[in-house]
């Protein structure tokens, strides 16, 4: 920054304006066309008119003691158009002056008032950069280049404004989501610490409240930052054997599902391709199957399939219940959203599995869909854009 | 006193469950808000901790309808709450609660919002309470008489509470049975006797006279004046 200071920086700040220099474009621009065209004008006549100075030929008369000077009529022509272009030239020189002066001040009025609302929007965009993003510009008057700038800047405040309040929300309801495990956890220290005579079955009673809570708080933190990172654009962009990616993201849902006598049926094509982050798009299938295999009935079958259609491929998780009531249907991606609160938290689910799907999905320019209907069941139907259809569909 | 604690987080309600009985109180539990409308419905409480997120009936309706038909005294209502913003606890209180916390909280801080609660009724704004000679901190939990400790079981000392918060008042063995034990007292025994016997023994060995006296047929009453 030690640069030596430069004349433009010396200038007083309004020599600076773009209405100064657009005032003394203007006038500059308006004196040259005028005085190339008064010169162009000169020029002509001074050509035509054949101005000579006269002085070569003259001659003195003097028949009576006074004396008088002689010249040719075509001299006293010459001389006449002399006088004439000398004056005009004076004029001329003159009209330019009044000109350059007029121009400057009628270039600074017309610069200004162009330039007004560029000042509006500069001085409500600093308002609202102090106090808040709910304030529009809203800049009146014709569809012109500085209304489409201003209505713009106001699409973007409020694309701002929604991310922002977007944000706050996520992390109100993050906070919300990660104070109750907090609260269990510091409850059941302070009872069990304050108790002289605890037994050792009441300490690994609390210890086992407290691991509970923990493991719950460490899912939720993994699930936010899933949902974070997924805000940054660190996601792959490879070519994914989608086949591939589904079977061993599923097989981790083997063992619980027997646990709860559910059948996992696969049936997986193979040599579907699609380009985007494997460990996204298994993370996309664990959490569809984890919703499945903690939710659905006991004894009941799950249907994981993939294929390929209309150059699309397409991920399907379908279980048989409970299934989701309509009007819920339009809630199951928000963040944080249970069905049933009390059961969901029970079954240690943080309400952001599906949110994540929605967000890996569409990430890749994909899509997920649900149909459901109460006590029937189920289906998530993931659509993704296919780098590559299936070879031929094959039952595992 | 009684206290009900509404909860949907089982770990967490039955932790301040614990913690509170430890302190001598008769503590019941709910899980969800209709089972708390029920209770609060057959028992009478001296008070609620409430969580305002609950499944079914949010807690906020159940401040609204525990203060809307409650028979005799409304219970105090403390609110636990995990939503920090301001317009939560606004209209908590507006609706009928007299305190709050937010989660997470210290039970240090719980059992002296719990006490402080339960004083009022009393009208006092101390932890200790004297009635007569015998003086209770319920802070510290320790009870004098004429300066003498008095040794006391968790029961003992809710039982005196109970009758020096309400000095001078008949109380039926109902009225103890509703406030000083919970829900898994069984009514038929004769456990309210025998209480308030041995309560009455230790507080004759400690002074002179017999400050809990019985009313025929209807029950006990504390003097406020020895």
């Amino acid at each position: 920054m030690n640069r030596p200071e430069r004349l433009l920086d010396r200038l007083p700040e309004w020599t600076r304006s773009i209405r100064f220099r657009y005032t003394l474009l203007y006038s500059a621009v308006l004196f040259g066309l005028a005085a190339v065209v008064l010169a162009a004008i000169y020029l002509v006549l001074l050509m035509a008119l054949q101005a000579t100075p006269v002085s070569a030929g003259r001659r003195t008369f003097c028949p009576y003691g006074e004396c008088i000077t002689l010249i040719t009529f075509r001299e006293a022509e010459r001389l006449i158009n002399t006088q004439t272009l000398n004056k005009l030239r004076f004029y001329f020189i003159g009209g330019l002056g009044t000109l350059f002066v007029a121009s400057l001040g009628v270039g600074w009025v017309i610069a200004g008032r162009v330039l007004a609302p560029i000042g509006r929007i500069t001085s409500v965009a600093r308002d609202i950069q102090a106090t808040d993003l709910s304030r529009r510009i809203e800049l009146p008057g014709p569809e012109d280049e500085l209304k489409q700038l201003a209505d713009t800047f106001d699409a973007m405040l409020a694309r701002l404004d929604a991310a922002f309040a977007a944000q706050r929300q996520f992390v109100a309801d993050a906070s919300h989501e990660l104070r109750n495990p907090l609260a269990i956890i510091r409850t059941n220290v302070d009872v069990a610490l304050a108790d002289p005579d605890a037994s050792p079955d009441d300490l690994r009673q609390t210890i086992t409240v407290v691991k509970r809570a923990g493991d719950r708080m460490s899912l939720l933190v993994d699930d936010l930052l899933a949902l974070a990172r997924r805000q940054q654009p660190t996601l792959e962009h490879e070519p994914v054997d989608l086949g591939a990616a589904v079977a061993e993201a599923s097989e981790d849902f083997v063992v619980p599902a027997a646990a709860r006598r559910i059948v996992l049926d696969r049936a997986i094509a193979e040599g579907v391709v699609v380009t985007g982050d494997r460990e996204a798009l298994k993370r996309v299938v664990a959490n569809l199957l984890d919703n499945a295999v903690r939710l659905a009935p006991e004894g009941s079958r799950i249907r994981l399939a993939t294929g390929s259609e209309r150059g699309r491929a397409w991920i399907a998780v379908a279980d048989e219940g409970p299934g989701i009531a309509p009007e819920d249907q339009a809630h199951v991606f928000d963040r944080f959203w249970r069905a049933d609160k009390a059961r969901s938290r029970a079954d240690g689910g943080a309400g952001l599995g599906l949110a994540i799907v929605r967000q890996l999905v569409e990430s890749h320019g994909g899509e997920v869909r649900l149909h459901s209907k109460v006590g029937v069941g189920s289906s998530f139907v993931v659509w993704l854009p296919i780098a590559r259809p299936a070879v031929e569909p094959a039952k595992r | 006193m009684r206290v009900l604690v509404v909860e949907d987080e089982a770990d967490l309600a039955d932790a301040v469950a614990r913690g509170l009985r430890r302190e001598g109180y008769a503590v019941d539990v709910a899980y969800d808000g209709d089972e708390a409308l029920e209770k609060a419905a057959v028992n009478a409480y001296d008070l609620v901790c409430l969580d305002l997120n609950l499944p079914g009936i949010d807690g906020i309706e159940v401040v609204r309808r525990i203060r809307a038909d409650g028979e005799g005294q409304p219970p105090r209502v403390l609110m636990l709450t995990a939503r920090d913003r301001t317009v939560d606890r606004v209209v908590g209180l507006d609706e009928g609660a007299d305190d709050y916390l937010v989660k997470p909280f210290d039970f240090d801080e719980l059992k002296a919002r719990v006490r402080a609660l339960l004083r009022r009724d009393a009208g006092r704004s101390g932890a200790l309470l004297q009635v007569g000679d015998i003086e209770l901190d319920t802070a510290r939990h320790e009870a004098r008489r004429a300066g003498r400790h008095l040794a006391l079981t968790p029961k003992e000392f809710a039982l005196l509470h109970y009758f020096m918060s309400r000095a001078g008042q008949v109380l039926s063995q109902e009225d103890l049975l509703e406030h000083v034990w919970d829900e898994n007292a069984d009514p038929f025994t004769n456990t309210v006797r025998v209480t308030v016997m041995t309560l009455r023994r230790k507080l004759a060995d400690a002074g002179a006279g017999q400050p809990v006296e019985t009313v025929v047929g209807r029950g006990y009453r504390l003097r406020e004046e020895p």
